[in-house]
Formats: structure tokens, C-alpha cells, sequence
């Protein structure tokens, strides 16, 4: 019995051993960049649907134009892009020498093309059907648009606008035919992807020989394989995971920057005074939510990053001796329960949010803050917010989150948020002069004006009350020492390798 | 038997197909829009006109039984339609995902039933001994402790401390040892606590006395005669579980990177992807009931005496 027991032992053993024998270390000197990653994608079309920021971050497709860490606009594959005096026509040079990875020169004609198709496919950017494109030589194309279209160069600079040879990408959804410093190597949708080195590229050197995505949707198996060397980086560190590896600076570089993720919450003007939002808006406190979610935000005081030229706004400090006297002096005394009260009535109000994106935990921790400076409120979480009370105007407070900045520029926030009308704009905020600046930003082209424009217009709704904006979540990276150029102080998430990315083992 | 089997087989049909029209009905009525979720999947905020077009592409705009019967019609000719999210045909996903799921299921079952025969068995003939108090409290550890736990603790020791497994499956036998063992270690709990219930009460019945009293060793009357006569159950509890695992473990499947069904169902429940929910029903429904009718026949191929339908006559 006892020799039986030894050998089924001495078996798992061996067997335990084999597996950790054929272990993968890379089997030359390659230079093989491993990347843990959240999100996988069905398909490397990056025409279609969100494919585009997958192909983008792993270095296989590129824009005409890309947005730097501060998001201004840089060009790319485009020299430059002039607009004419009326402002109805763009005119994009594109640079010398610019390629695919089979040699085939990117010409004017075939980025028409690939315009056309993007809006042909992608229903998002349908409304580039409404303009017309001219090439007027092999480098140079023009854009016709029927109204003044000052975001021209932040369409240009979306990651869905990748060019492809569309000739020669017989199979868009597992090999596409694009410009960027990688090429496919083996893609499995929603899975693994594993690039190598254009040898084509048409801007120099690309340092790395390839590099290899895993697709690890679960934050512990991301945290376990950097701990056991299996990945050389990646980005989403969790709160809890950035502890753990912030314990070791030798092993792990980690790296966070305020993103572009926003979590805010609109005030319902319909419902709420302008004194109980004042009141609302000093009591909550945002640093101590950002504290209480360990590092993943960043406090917000606008909707964009202080570190654009549109993200320059103010706004007051949390003081709940300041919100107590704003209610005092509009009538509300506090009844025996420590709730404010008028006319007999106690104020009490009703948060809505939906679980994710910690919206969760801010509508909770909302709650304690109003309750103890006496506003009682009760939280009701939903699944689905814009079907139930972002369209039915149905609260006092409505948390959200979504991406501010899509594209460097404040406009699209601005236009879908503030807007007397706009979808998101449906606590009843309605300013004439608000209304008025922003039918300015759309027509305005000069990107300084533009800003200046963005923050009077966030300013005012900001002194209204008529929103508060909590955090910005940062993305925080993690990579091994060696490890350079993953993008990780930019704070788009589409961006992660390029040619100048390196690995020093 | 024939006709036992055609009958179960119609009974199929219609559970199936009951079950799609409930499944479609739940998700129509439930919160969330297809065509939203598909437009704002990485958080930018969707325009209404953009949002309407696109619910008018997707059909969704169409009334309830307008978009069920298009759907049935496209099952009785083979097409169980595309995904919303990946645009891929269902049936291929579903295809993908079942040969890992069926993987896992086969290994983890085969591991499960490896752990807690020996166990139950050891346990049973040492009742009340040292033995059976372990194999109890491995018992009662593993069925409390939940999947994710174990996963993560086994990952912990195997890859980062032990460094003998990867984290990375990269769809060798290998990568299949954890997810495996994860799987297999609650199942074994639950497995042993039943099989040593089934034996105990077999080994106090009188035909174990009367073949010990005619001195038939007690190991020959627990291999020949004990588990035999504790078959049926076990067969009705490995049944019910290969239902349950082929069903997929988005735990599982989460964590060790496994693209199976159960990965599959949750990121279309998520996305509110409707062609490959409904597609997932079936095939698990479908899977659960001839899993059922396979046990049927199995206890009557053990046990002549078993009536069609599994009772004992």
C-alpha cells in the first residue's frame, strides 16, 4: 500500500516537473514584448465597430493624425492639413514615403477610400457620407464640408480612421494590410494576437521584433503572470494590485496618469433649488471619494484634464459648514432626526446610478456625505441608464460615466452634456449664454479660442450647479524594468505600442 | 425503448423550443438595448439619431413576435443568425466555445470522480475513524470554499510560488491542469459527501452481512457488490453535474483565459446579444436533456429491474 502511495507521489511529480520543463521563455534573442489586456476584439477590421483600438494599440493600424499625452494633435501618416478661408474646405498632404507593410505607397486616393468605407460600415461615423473628397494629386486630398467643420483634424486623428490597403487586405478581419510598425503574426478573436516587426515600416527602425497581447479579462491572473514574469506590462492596474507591486519599485515600474474616463453626476434643476445644489455640490467631497477608491481617480474639478488647454476651470472646495449656512439661509431648519427640513417637509432625495465604474460606491459614499450634513436621500441602482432615468428625467441626482475627451477636442462632451436638449443634459440646465458659446465652439476653428470658449462654457454650469464632476480615472500601468514606450503616460486608451516601444531584459 | 426514446426526444423539441420563446421574452422585456451597447462598448456617449438608425438595422425597432419568428425561421434553415457584438455566426462561436467547455467538462469529471471514489470508499469503511473525520473536513473546506478562491489559490501556488504551471494557457495539456483541478475540487466535496452516504447505507444492508458471514472478502463485496448497488444514484448526481459543467464556468473560464460557453454566455448577456444568448440556451437545454435521457438508459443498462423513466419497479 505504502509503495503504491509512493509511485502515485513520485508520478505527480514527474508530471508537475514536465510541465514546468516545457515552460515558454522565448527560445532566442528576440526581443518579444508580452502584454497583458482588459479588452479583446472580434475582428482586426478597424472599420468597424471598436476594432480599431485593439489594431491601433497593437502598432498595426494608423491615423493621419494622433493626439500627443496633452491631447493635441500631431500628424502622423498626413504632413499637414490647411483649411481655406471660408472654412469649407480642408486640404491633407500627406507625408513622403508613407507605406504599407507590403511596400504599396499610401496615396490620396486609397485614404478616400478607406474614409468612404469607414462611413460606409461604422454607423458612428456615418455622417462622413455628407462630405466630399477629392484627391488632387497621389499626397494630396481635399474635404469638402457643407458647414464650417473646425474638428476636421480630430476626425482625422480617430483611431477608426486607420488606413488600409484595401486592395491587398483579402482577409480585413484577421490580416489586415495597414501602415503601422507591426504586422500580424496569429490572431484568435477575442483572444490572443501576436504581432511582428514591419519590415516595411515607412518611418525607420521599429526596435522590438514583435510582441504578443493576452487577452486576460480577470485583474488577479494579470497581477499572478506579472509576478511570474509571463507578462512584461500592462495597463488597468487595480487599486489592490498597485499596492502589491508598489512594494517592489526594483521588480515593477508602475505608472498612472488621469485619464479620460469621466464620473459625474447631473443635478435635476426641475426638481432641486439652486441652493440645495449649491448646498449638494459643497458637501460632497471628491478627494475623499478618490481616496476611498484607492488611487484609480483622479479628483475632478471640469469633465476634462487640468493638463489641457480646455480642462481650466474652478470650482469651490468642499465645506460643509458653507452648504449647512446655503440651507440655513434658504429657510431650512434641522428637525429632530438631523435632516433639513422646510415648510414641514424634510429634504430628502433620490440618487440614481447604475453598478459600474465604481458608481456604485460614489452614489454610497454620496449619500453619507449629504447625511451628514443633514440632506437624507435613498440610492436606486439600475441597469440600464439611458433607457430608465437618464430618458425619463426621473431623479435628484443621476451618476454617469463616460469618456470626456474622445478625440482631443471639448466639443463632443460639451455638445452632448450641456446643450440646452442635449441627451445628457436632462436635469433641465438651460443657459442662453451657454447655448449661445456653444453654437461658437462648433463654427470656431482657432484650437486656443476653442479652449477658451470650452471653459467658459464648463465655468457656467459649473457656478449653476447644474452638475458635479467627482473623478477622472487614471490608468495605471505596470511594466517590468527595461520596459519603455508603452504608452503609458498617455491617457487615451487606444495607444499602447509603437516603433520606439523596447524591452531591455 | 424505441418509443421511449422518440417520445423523450419530442419532449425535447418542445422544451427547447419553449424554453427559446421564454429566454427571447425575458430579454425583450429586461433593461438594455442591443444597438446601445454596441455603439457606446468603450463609454462614448451615442447620438439618438446615430442610436435609432442602427436599432432600425439591427431589426430592433420590429415588434416582439416579428423578431422571435424571424429568429425561428432562421433555426428551422439551419442559420442561428450573427452575433450583435462580433458580427461572427453564432453558430461557429457556440462551435468554439463548446470544444472547451466539453474539454474541461471530460478532465474535470474524470479528475472530480478520480478525488472522491477512493475518498467516499475510505471514508464509508472507516466510518467515524480518523480517515472519514479528514475526508469530511476536505468535504466541507471544498464545498464552502468558492470557485474564484480556489482558482485563485491554486494559481498562487502552482504559478507564482511553485512556478510549475503558467498562468498563460496557451491551449496545451498543461494549461488544462488548473482549470481542471478548480473544477474538479468542489465537485469531489460534493461527490464524496453523497458516494459515502450511498455506500454507508449499502454496507449496513443485509445481503453485505449474509456474504461476510459466507466469508466473502469485504474488498470483493465492495467492488462487486457495494458500488454496484450505489451506482444509480452516482449516476444521477454525475449526470445532473456534466449538465451543470457543460453549461461553462464563467468563473473558470474567466480566470484561466478558457474561451468555453460559460465566458461566452455572460459577454453576450452583457452585451445584450440576443442571437448568441439565444443560441446558448439551446444548446445548453438541449445538452441538460439528453444528458437526462442518457442517465435513464445507463440505470436501466445497470439495473435491468429499472422501469422506462428511471423508478425502480
Amino acid at each position: 500500500m505504502k509503495k503504491r502511495l509512493v509511485a502515485i507521489i513520485l508520478a505527480l511529480v514527474l508530471l508537475f516537473a514536465l510541465c514546468a520543463c516545457s515552460g515558454g521563455e522565448n527560445k532566442n534573442d528576440e526581443k518579444i514584448l508580452r502584454l497583458g489586456e482588459s479588452f479583446a476584439y472580434a475582428s482586426l477590421d478597424p472599420h468597424k465597430d471598436y476594432n480599431s483600438w485593439g489594431t491601433s494599440a497593437y502598432g498595426l493600424t494608423e491615423a493621419l493624425f494622433k493626439m500627443n499625452d496633452r491631447s493635441v494633435m500631431e500628424p502622423l501618416l498626413a504632413e499637414k492639413a490647411e483649411v481655406s478661408e471660408d472654412g469649407l474646405t480642408w486640404t491633407v498632404t500627406l507625408k513622403d514615403g508613407v507605406c504599407f507593410s507590403n511596400g504599396n505607397a499610401v496615396t490620396a486616393e486609397m485614404v478616400i477610400r478607406n474614409i468612404e468605407r469607414l462611413a460606409e460600415v461604422n454607423e458612428r461615423f456615418a455622417y462622413l457620407a455628407d462630405f466630399e473628397y477629392k484627391a488632387t494629386s497621389d499626397a494630396v486630398f481635399t474635404i469638402t464640408t457643407p458647414e464650417v467643420y473646425p474638428t476636421m483634424l480630430n476626425e482625422l486623428a480617430t483611431p477608426e480612421l486607420a488606413i488600409l490597403d484595401l486592395d491587398a487586405s483579402k482577409d480585413i478581419d484577421n490580416a489586415p494590410v495597414a501602415t503601422g510598425p507591426f504586422v500580424v503574426k496569429s490572431f484568435v478573436p477575442e483572444s490572443t494576437v501576436e504581432v511582428s516587426r514591419n519590415e516595411n515600416y515607412w518611418d525607420g527602425d521599429v526596435k522590438l521584433d514583435g510582441a504578443v497581447f493576452y487577452y486576460m479579462p480577470d485583474d488577479e491572473s494579470k497581477l499572478m503572470a506579472m509576478q511570474n514574469g509571463e507578462i512584461d506590462g500592462y495597463a488597468g492596474v487595480s487599486a489592490a494590485s498597485a499596492e502589491i507591486f508598489s512594494a517592489d519599485p526594483d521588480r515593477y515600474v508602475l505608472t498612472d496618469v488621469a485619464a479620460t474616463r469621466l464620473q459625474f453626476y447631473i443635478l435635476n434643476e426641475n426638481r432641486m433649488s439652486d441652493e440645495v445644489r449649491k448646498a449638494i455640490n459643497l458637501t460632497v467631497d471628491c478627494d475623499a471619494i478618490a481616496e476611498y477608491l484607492s488611487g484609480t481617480v483622479s479628483p475632478a474639478v471640469g469633465p476634462f484634464g487640468e493638463n489641457t488647454a480646455y480642462g481650466k476651470v474652478t470650482k469651490p472646495a468642499a465645506d460643509t459648514a458653507a452648504a449647512k449656512k446655503t440651507l440655513e439661509d434658504a429657510g431650512y431648519t434641522l428637525n429632530s432626526d438631523g435632516i433639513y427640513e422646510k415648510g414641514g417637509k424634510p429634504l430628502s432625495l433620490k440618487i440614481c446610478y447604475y453598478p459600474s465604474r465604481s458608481l456604485d460606491s460614489i452614489a454610497v459614499i454620496m449619500q453619507q456625505q449629504l447625511k451628514a450634513v443633514g440632506i437624507a436621500s435613498t440610492v436606486e441602482s439600475y441597469e440600464d441608464p439611458d433607457g430608465t432615468y437618464i430618458a425619463t428625467g426621473d431623479f435628484d441626482i443621476a451618476l454617469y460615466c463616460m469618456i470626456a475627451d474622445k478625440n482631443g477636442d471639448p466639443f463632443y462632451f460639451i455638445d452632448c452634456t450641456l446643450r440646452s436638449g442635449a441627451p445628457y443634459n436632462c436635469g433641465g440646465f438651460e443657459s442662453a449664454e451657454c447655448d449661445a458659446l456653444i453654437a461658437q465652439l462648433r463654427y470656431e476653428t482657432d484650437a486656443d479660442k476653442r479652449s477658451e470658449l470650452a471653459n467658459k462654457i464648463v465655468q457656467i454650469a459649473i457656478d449653476d450647479n447644474a452638475f458635479g464632476y467627482v473623478g477622472l480615472f487614471n490608468k495605471i500601468s505596470v511594466t517590468a524594468p527595461g520596459v519603455t514606450g508603452i504608452a503609458e503616460n498617455c491617457p487615451f486608451d487606444f495607444y499602447r505600442i509603437d516603433a520606439d516601444t523596447d524591452i531591455v531584459r | 425503448m424505441k418509443k421511449y426514446i422518440a417520445k423523450r426526444l419530442l419532449q425535447l423539441v418542445v422544451v427547447v423550443l419553449g424554453l427559446s420563446f421564454l429566454t427571447f421574452a425575458l430579454m425583450y422585456i429586461a433593461p438594455g438595448d442591443p444597438a446601445e451597447k454596441k455603439l457606446s462598448a468603450q463609454g462614448i456617449a451615442v447620438d439618438p439619431e446615430v442610436l435609432a438608425a442602427t436599432r432600425a438595422e439591427m431589426g430592433l425597432d420590429r415588434p416582439f413576435l416579428e423578431q422571435y419568428a424571424d429568429w425561428l425561421g432562421g433555426l428551422f434553415s439551419g442559420d442561428l443568425g450573427e452575433s450583435y457584438r462580433s458580427g461572427r455566426a453564432v453558430a461557429d462561436m457556440l462551435g468554439e466555445s463548446f470544444v472547451y467547455t466539453l474539454e474541461l467538462t471530460v478532465l474535470s469529471l474524470a479528475a472530480a470522480l478520480a478525488i472522491s471514489l477512493p475518498l467516499a470508499l475510505l471514508a464509508a469503511v472507516r466510518q467515524n475513524g480518523i480517515a472519514d473525520f479528514l475526508v469530511r473536513i476536505f468535504s466541507f473546506i471544498g464545498n464552502s470554499l468558492p470557485n474564484f478562491l480556489i482558482s485563485v489559490l491554486l494559481m498562487y501556488y502552482f504559478c507564482v510560488k511553485l512556478r510549475l504551471l503558467p498562468v498563460i494557457s496557451d491551449g496545451s495539456a498543461k494549461g488544462f491542469i488548473l482549470p481542471c483541478l478548480a473544477l474538479a475540487i468542489p465537485l469531489a466535496s460534493r461527490f464524496v459527501r453523497q458516494f459515502r452516504a450511498e455506500i454507508l447505507e449499502q454496507l449496513g444492508k443485509e445481503y453485505v452481512d449474509a456474504a461476510l458471514s459466507r466469508g466473502v472478502k469485504m474488498r470483493y463485496i465492495l467492488f462487486c457488490n457495494v458500488l454496484h448497488n450505489a451506482l444509480i444514484p452516482m449516476i444521477t448526481l454525475t449526470a445532473l453535474s456534466v449538465g451543470t459543467l457543460m453549461g461553462g464556468s464563467v468563473v473558470i473560464e474567466t480566470v484561466f483565459r478558457l474561451p468555453g460557453l460559460g465566458k461566452l454566455a455572460m459577454d453576450a448577456i452583457s452585451a445584450r446579444d440576443y442571437p448568441v444568448i439565444q443560441g446558448f440556451v439551446l444548446l445548453s437545454s438541449g445538452i441538460y436533456v439528453l444528458l437526462n435521457l442518457a442517465a435513464d438508459l445507463l440505470y436501466r443498462a445497470v439495473d435491468p429491474r429499472v422501469e422506462e423513466g428511471g423508478d425502480a419497479g
